[in-house]
């Protein structure tokens, strides 16, 4: 019984201890064990899988660095950052304001494109001079509405909607000649029987209405990794690696301005 | 409505069924853990309760107050972060490196603490049903204090016990849910991945429900075997 104690008890220790030996060349990365398709997934085996274990994965590779996945709830990620249980956060997390105040972001890693969809016939020019006295649809609160009313407000006419859905079926009544929406989401839609109708008009131009985008977090004052973040992932654009491991989950340009 | 073989693919080629049961060992083995944890520290808070000095009743009726008012979720939350930010706080002042804790410890700790707390109360009061002439009649016959908790307090106690230790049991099966906030793949977490994963949410919360429903029947068959065997010399009305 004595020895039982004695050997769980090391055990103990020991776990509690053993992480600490290669913290050097080791970078901890934080993922939500609640799978968000497609930029990560888990399958059956308990592989991670998605654009964004892929990105890790090719981040890791540049840095020289072992990088082990920690699954922490949503939830638990920030505190999970900041008890230094995982070291950065790259789990499509958006740079807000209110979190900047206990993290810090990277540059963005990407950012959802908005996407003009309309009828398959329309001709359109997406500009604000084109759509001059058209209908434009837009979900209310959202950054697209606000990039709408700054630039559109003018010559067209907005509608606002509560939901993409009552959005799409207003734009296939055409009670709305065009809409604005999140090129994420509406993709997959066009690409489908239900919205064979109507087809892909262009991305908006980046612009800094559309949110500062997700970026990868880290500790506050964790400068020196979160440069090395940020210099990975500009070489990574440049060379086309981003852009490679991008167009295995999307087709769309989904990289930040 | 999905296939049957689509379910087969979903659970025996992609591997999700493996999943599920390594994540319902994990969950027994943290619900164990705690119970084992919990019913220690339940008896030794029981009888300090029953006839420490008075400081360390007070102490013991602060804890068992303090611990079954605040949810476990946030206990669970505050061990873990608060937890190891503090311990790291400690080490760094002693000069040492960070550590990280084990999810799983910080689960049967967390666990083990609130059920102790509760199991305190169920133990005491068990101990408060033994008819005080049993334990003067082992008093009269010169049994030593030790000898006594051990060969007459705890077997006389615990056909009083039973009932609401297996309710703990149950009870805690499910709390251990809770640990998937700090990422542990328990049962439920398991679940979730595998229905976020494949989309198919009902299909896999389902099957989740009937998991905990077959620990829950098996474990009910199990206790009713202990206590049978418990309450063998208890008079039979």
């Amino acid at each position: 019984m004595q020895k039982l104690i004695k050997t769980l008890a090391a055990g103990c220790l020991f776990s509690i201890l053993a992480n600490h030996a290669t913290a050097a060349e080791k970078i901890v990365f934080g993922i939500a064990l609640e799978p968000y398709p497609p930029f990560s997934e888990k399958a059956g085996n308990g592989a991670w899988s998605g654009f964004e274990p892929d990105l890790i994965q090719a981040l890791c590779q540049r840095l020289q660095a072992q990088c082990p996945l920690k699954e922490v709830s949503w939830d638990g990620l920030i505190p999970a950052l900041q008890s230094s249980q995982i070291d950065v956060i790259l789990n499509s997390m958006s740079i807000t304001e209110e979190r900047q105040k206990v993290i810090d972001f990277t540059a963005p890693y990407y950012q959802t494109p908005a996407m003009w969809v309309a009828d398959k016939s329309m001709e359109l020019v997406t500009t604000p001079e084109g759509l001059k006295g058209k209908l434009i649809g837009v979900q209310g609160s959202t950054s697209n509405a606000t990039y709408l009313k700054v630039y559109y407000s003018k010559g067209s006419t907005l509608r606002y909607y509560n939901t993409q859905d009552d959005m799409t079926a207003d734009l296939q009544s055409g009670r709305i000649d065009v809409m604005l929406a999140d090129a994420l989401t509406i993709e997959p839609l066009i690409k489908s029987a239900a919205g064979s109708g109507l087809a892909d008009k262009g991305l908006a131009p980046k612009d800094p209405l559309f949110g500062s985008g997700i970026g990868a977090a880290v500790r506050k004052g964790d400068d020196n990794l979160r440069q090395q973040l940020n210099t990975a992932l500009a070489a990574m654009k440049a060379d086309g690696t981003y852009d490679k491991i991008r167009s295995r989950y999307f087709s769309v340009d989904i990289s930040a301005q | 409505m999905i296939s049957l073989s689509e379910l087969t693919q979903l659970f025996v080629a992609n591997g999700w069924l493996n999943a599920l049961l390594q994540g319902s060992v994990v969950t027994l083995q943290i619900s164990a853990g705690a119970f084992v944890l919990g019913l220690g520290i339940g008896l030794l808070v029981a009888l300090i309760k029953l006839k420490g000095p008075r400081w360390m009743v007070r102490l013991a009726n602060f804890y068992t107050t303090l611990y079954r008012a605040v949810p476990e979720l946030l206990l669970i939350l505050l061990l873990y972060y608060a937890g190891t930010d503090l311990l790291n706080m400690a080490m760094a002042a002693m000069g040492r490196d960070s550590v990280t804790v084990n999810g799983f410890i910080a689960a049967v700790l967390v666990l083990g603490i609130v059920q102790g707390a509760y199991s305190a109360e169920i133990i005491r009061g068990a101990i408060q049903a033994i008819p005080v002439g049993q334990l003067e009649a082992a008093r009269a016959f010169g049994i030593e204090r030790w000898l006594l908790v051990r060969r007459v307090l705890l077997p006389t106690m615990l056909p009083f016990a039973m009932a609401g230790l297996s309710n703990l049991w149950l009870v805690l099966v499910k709390d251990s849910a809770l640990i998937s906030i700090v990422g542990y793949s328990e049962l439920l977490s398991v679940g979730k991945q595998a229905a976020g994963s494949t989309k198919h949410y009902l299909v896999f919360y389902l099957a989740v429900a009937a998991m905990y429903f077959i620990i829950t029947l098996v474990s009910n068959g199990a206790f009713r075997v202990l206590e049978r065997r418990i309450n063998r010399w208890m008079p039979q009305h």
